[in-house]
């Protein structure tokens, strides 16, 4: 087999795992306030890339469609915030992967309906046209993903490092009682991360959906990758998903090489499996004590 | 109670006959055919029960059993040529095998964990089926004939029949399961997978159990439905089914036959109900009302936060409105479900069926079933003084987490029949010692003896079954079983009829038993009187008392009391002192932990001191009381002259 091609599928897939790692990390976000994740997480990013697509076809530019889209992202992490992951934990139960799951079906169907089940295309001002890199072509909008990706991610990360604000979040991750003793709400510690779970996860659906194209059945392919990634690399660790995330992006495109585009998502799966059963904190997780 | 059981077996057995008689008056294949999936959705929702409504997991997993039983069924017809009865064994058998298979990793795993597991494994199984093309016949699907039952070609009623029978066997080996140790180990481990280890009972074993047995009754439902469609798709055992399943059973009523029964008929009915339009107006209009009366209710008498009682109304206004304004409600048929889920989830986490049997309950007047007369006490702990030697021996145990040395090489000796005190400051180690000792944490060096033989390290499951019993300072009970029940579980020694046997009812004989032993520790306990009670609803201080009782079910050689006295007001304690005497009466060896001076020195005939880690002093209570080094550490600061402790 041609060393080339081989090279080409890996890169291709790597940058495309670039995207699940953005996912996976908006999951880390909640997890880190909450201990949640929003199992809905793929649904909000398909409802997204279709609140944007209506935004472009409407006649908004580039720049306040992202702007549009990211604000709606925002909005929709509240909404699942508020009317599934709070309603649970106010009765102490781990009713909210139930919501969770329920919201993102009631998108999914919602999608179906209002934007149709087809896959439609979306523009976008940056070329698709290949350069060559030692013989291996990558497009702009692959290195487009690439930039956006590690832009938002460096940006939050900068955000939850430097800021008061982002101090609280790293409060309330810390120990929730403590940090509420201290002044600050964990609540709405809590709302701010899933706020930006969801524009994490618009920006996903922003950065794909050009070379994807934009379909309700986007939700589940991604979101199943998104686990992997997340589970993977372990839920706190930002660096991890990006490392696992590119990865687990080269395994997948290989191996619908090799094996056939249906065998695509099988590795990622065993790969998830494989770690709960062996590393339930991830590879890059930490181990937490039992306490009694 | 002989009202209750009427009540109860009888409508059981009403509604089996009206089953079984339908296809005898009346003869539409429409409904036949809705009936015979009523029955194998029932099978199907008894099984998932086990792990959403037992183990109190989200189970995404049950519909790719489904559907691997149903393609081993298939396939062991095609292939093999077995029979009706074989082709469903091996449903059965790779719903089971594969269930075992899974929960092995799904094992350590909780909440989010567990359902990402279970997910992915039905996205993979559905990979496989859609891939796998030569065994399949992948996405194209697989066409099957009904083989014969012992000869025979059953036509659409026998094959109905056939499905009832097993639904009625599935349902009674289940209400003997439920309703034994293993249904009780199944409810504990949801509550307290800690204090179930430290009880012997086994959280991985049970687990498993529960998870494969949930997994083989889908895999049993997968080989009817393959029998009843005789054509199987890939697609027909996605996400979407599932979904719907957990909305049965989650509808119907967690923890319940009936629940399940309830679930399975509406997953059956749903579609008519969706494609007829007035059907649905009135349903959706119900479900508004039930609703705004729930959640009225619920506001008014403040046990619903505002936003609790007002979400299922908004959900269920978006239904009745949606109703009105969309074209085809068949094409809005996920966000129908969605939006009745989240109603149920929300405003009714009982289901319907948890609902109604508390309303029946109170119509008939059903009575709980009575309880047997207890048993001697000293038939469950004989009395009886054990001579002298060392029971417990520690030697340089050593525990550190990280740099911290939370317990620095303490050597102590417990004697027999003694009640050993083990006080120090707070931060001191002491509880750090104990869950070494009762294998909560596994030891960083050093030897734990009981009786001269080493004592298993780091697992309190094993420790449990060497004979050492503890309670937590953090109470560690089974909060949604009945005070009698958490002591029932932790009985030794009582449960020995094998898992065949309990399916077919065969220990009910020995619950009765166990039942009685167990009244006899919560008398002990002063608890006689609320044995029905759940555990959560008892006061602080029966829930300490209830924790003494449970690990005296143990029947230890050694028992760990963990701050028994802590929160507790005044005369708790001194019902406290008097448990704890009788118990030393039975020769039973204690090492207390507490904080109580005063209830140190009434109980313990030695006390050993801690302070950072280390064994400071050890003696008579008196003795240590004096000990300048003791008050030091208590203190901070070395008296000229003797001080009492502080109590």
């Amino acid at each position: 087999m041609n060393m080339t091609i081989i090279a080409q599928m890996a890169v291709s897939g790597a940058l495309m795992g670039m995207v699940y790692a953005l996912i996976a990390y908006g999951f880390q976000l909640t997890y880190a306030t909450s201990k949640s994740i929003n199992f809905g997480q793929g649904e909000l990013v398909m409802l997204s890339a279709f609140f944007s697509l209506t935004l472009l076809n409407l006649g908004a530019p580039y720049w306040l469609m992202v702007i549009g889209g990211l604000l709606f992202g925002a909005a929709m992490g509240l909404v699942v915030e508020r009317a599934c992951v709070r309603l649970a934990l106010e009765q102490k139960s781990e009713g909210w992967i139930l919501l969770t799951i329920i919201f993102g079906l009631l998108g999914f169907s919602a999608a179906e309906n209002i934007w149709g089940r087809d896959d439609r295309p979306f523009p976008s001002p940056i070329s698709s046209d290949a350069l060559d890199f030692f013989g291996i072509s990558i497009t702009g909008l692959e290195i487009a993903v690439a930039v956006g990706v590690l832009a938002v991610m460096g940006v939050i990360e900068l955000f939850k490092h430097k800021t008061l604000l982002g101090k609280a979040f790293a409060a309330v991750s810390a120990d929730r009682d403590a940090a509420e003793l201290m002044g600050i709400s964990a609540t709405k510690t809590i709302m701010l991360s899933y706020g930006l779970s969801g524009m994490v996860a618009a920006m996903a659906g922003i950065l794909i959906s050009p070379i994807t194209t934009v379909g309700p059945t986007m939700a589940s392919a991604l979101i199943l990758k998104a686990f992997s990634v997340a589970v993977v690399a372990g839920l706190d660790s930002g660096f991890g998903v990006v490392v696992i995330g590119i990865c687990l992006g080269a395994l997948e495109s290989l191996t619908s090489f090799y094996l056939g585009s249906g065998w695509r998502e099988a590795p990622g799966l065993l790969l998830l499996i494989l770690a709960l059963a062996v590393r339930p904190n991830g590879v890059f997780g930490k181990a937490n004590i039992r306490k009694v | 109670m002989l009202k209750r059981l009427l009540l109860l077996r009888g409508t059981e057995i009403i509604v089996l006959a009206l089953l079984a008689c339908i296809p005898l008056t009346v003869s539409n294949s429409y409904l036949l055919g809705l009936l015979t999936l009523l029955t194998i959705y029932g099978i199907l929702l008894i099984g998932l029960d086990v792990t959403v409504g037992y183990l109190g997991q989200v189970n995404l997993a049950q519909a790719a059993f489904l559907g691997l039983g149903a393609y081993a069924a298939g396939l062991s017809v095609s292939l093999l040529g077995f029979g009706m009865m074989g082709a469903l064994g091996v449903s059965l058998l790779v719903g089971l095998v594969l269930g075992g298979v899974l929960a092995f990793p799904a094992l350590r795993l909780e909440g989010p964990q567990f359902a990402l597991a279970t997910l992915s494994f039905s996205a993979l199984s559905t990979t496989v089926l859609n891939e796998w093309d030569g065994l399949t016949g992948g996405a194209q699907g697989l066409s099957l004939n009904r083989p014969p039952l012992f000869g025979q070609t059953l036509g659409a009623s026998g094959f109905y029949w056939l499905c009832l029978v097993i639904l009625a066997l599935v349902w009674m080996g289940m209400r003997n399961l439920l309703a034994s140790q293993w249904g009780r180990a199944f409810e504990a481990l949801r509550d307290s997978p800690i204090a179930t280890d430290a009880m012997g009972v086994g959280t991985f074993r049970h687990k498993v159990a529960g998870f494969a047995l949930g997994s083989s009754l889908g895999g049993l439902a997968g080989g009817l439905y393959a029998f009843n469609f005789q054509y199987l798709q890939p697609q027909s055992f996605t996400y979407d089914l599932m979904v719907i399943l957990l909305l049965g059973v989650v509808l119907g009523g967690r923890k319940s036959l009936w629940g399940a029964f309830f679930g399975a008929s509406l997953i059956v009915l749903l579609p008519n109900l969706l494609s007829n339009r007035i059907l649905f107006e009135v349903i959706s209009a119900a479900g508004l009302l039930l609703a705004l009366v729930a959640g009225g209710r619920g506001w008014m008498k403040k046990t619903t936060k505002p936003f609790q009682a007002l979400a299922p109304v908004i959900a269920m206004g978006m239904l009745v409105a949606g109703g009105f304004m969309v074209e085809n409600t068949e094409n809005w048929r996920k966000a129908i479900f969605a939006l009745m889920l989240f109603s149920v989830v929300v405003g009714l986490p009982d289901g319907i069926m948890g609902f109604a049997a508390r309303y029946l309950t109170k119509l008939f007047r059903i009575s709980p079933s009575a309880l047997p007369p207890a048993s001697n006490l000293d038939d469950v702990l004989p009395l009886g003084k054990s001579s002298g030697g060392v029971l417990l021996e520690l030697q340089a145990l050593k525990r550190y987490f990280g740099g911290v040395k939370a317990v620095d090489g303490i050597n102590m000796k417990v004697k027999k029949g003694q009640v050993h005190g083990l006080i120090g400051p707070n931060g001191s180690g002491k509880s750090t010692a104990v869950n070494v000792i009762s294998g909560l944490y596994a030891p960083t060096s050093g030897e734990i003896l009981l009786g001269g033989k080493p004592l298993p390290r780091g697992s309190l499951f094993k420790v449990a079954r060497a004979g050492v019993s503890r309670t937590f300072q953090n109470l560690q009970l089974f909060g949604e079983l009945s005070a009698l029940d958490n002591v029932m579980l932790a009985l030794k020694g009582a449960y020995r009829v094998p898992l065949p046997l309990v399916l077919l009812g065969f220990s009910r004989a020995e619950d009765r038993r166990a039942k009685a032993d167990a009244l006899a520790l919560l008398a002990l306990a002063g608890l006689a009187d609320q044995a029905g009670m759940r555990a959560k609803d008892l006061t602080y201080g029966a829930q300490r008392f209830l924790e003494i009782a449970r690990a005296l079910a143990r029947k230890p050689e050694l028992l760990i009391l963990d701050e028994p006295a802590a929160g507790l007001a005044h005369p708790d304690v001194s019902v406290l002192v008097s448990i704890i005497k009788s118990i030393r009466e039975r020769g039973i060896t204690i090492i207390l932990i507490e904080h109580h001076m005063d209830v140190v020195s009434e109980l313990c005939d030695t006390v050993t001191v801690i302070d950072s880690g280390q064994v400071i002093a050890e003696g008579t209570p008196d003795e240590v009381k004096r000990d300048p080094k003791v008050i030091k550490a208590y203190l901070g600061v070395a008296p000229d002259e003797p001080v009492a402790m502080p109590a």
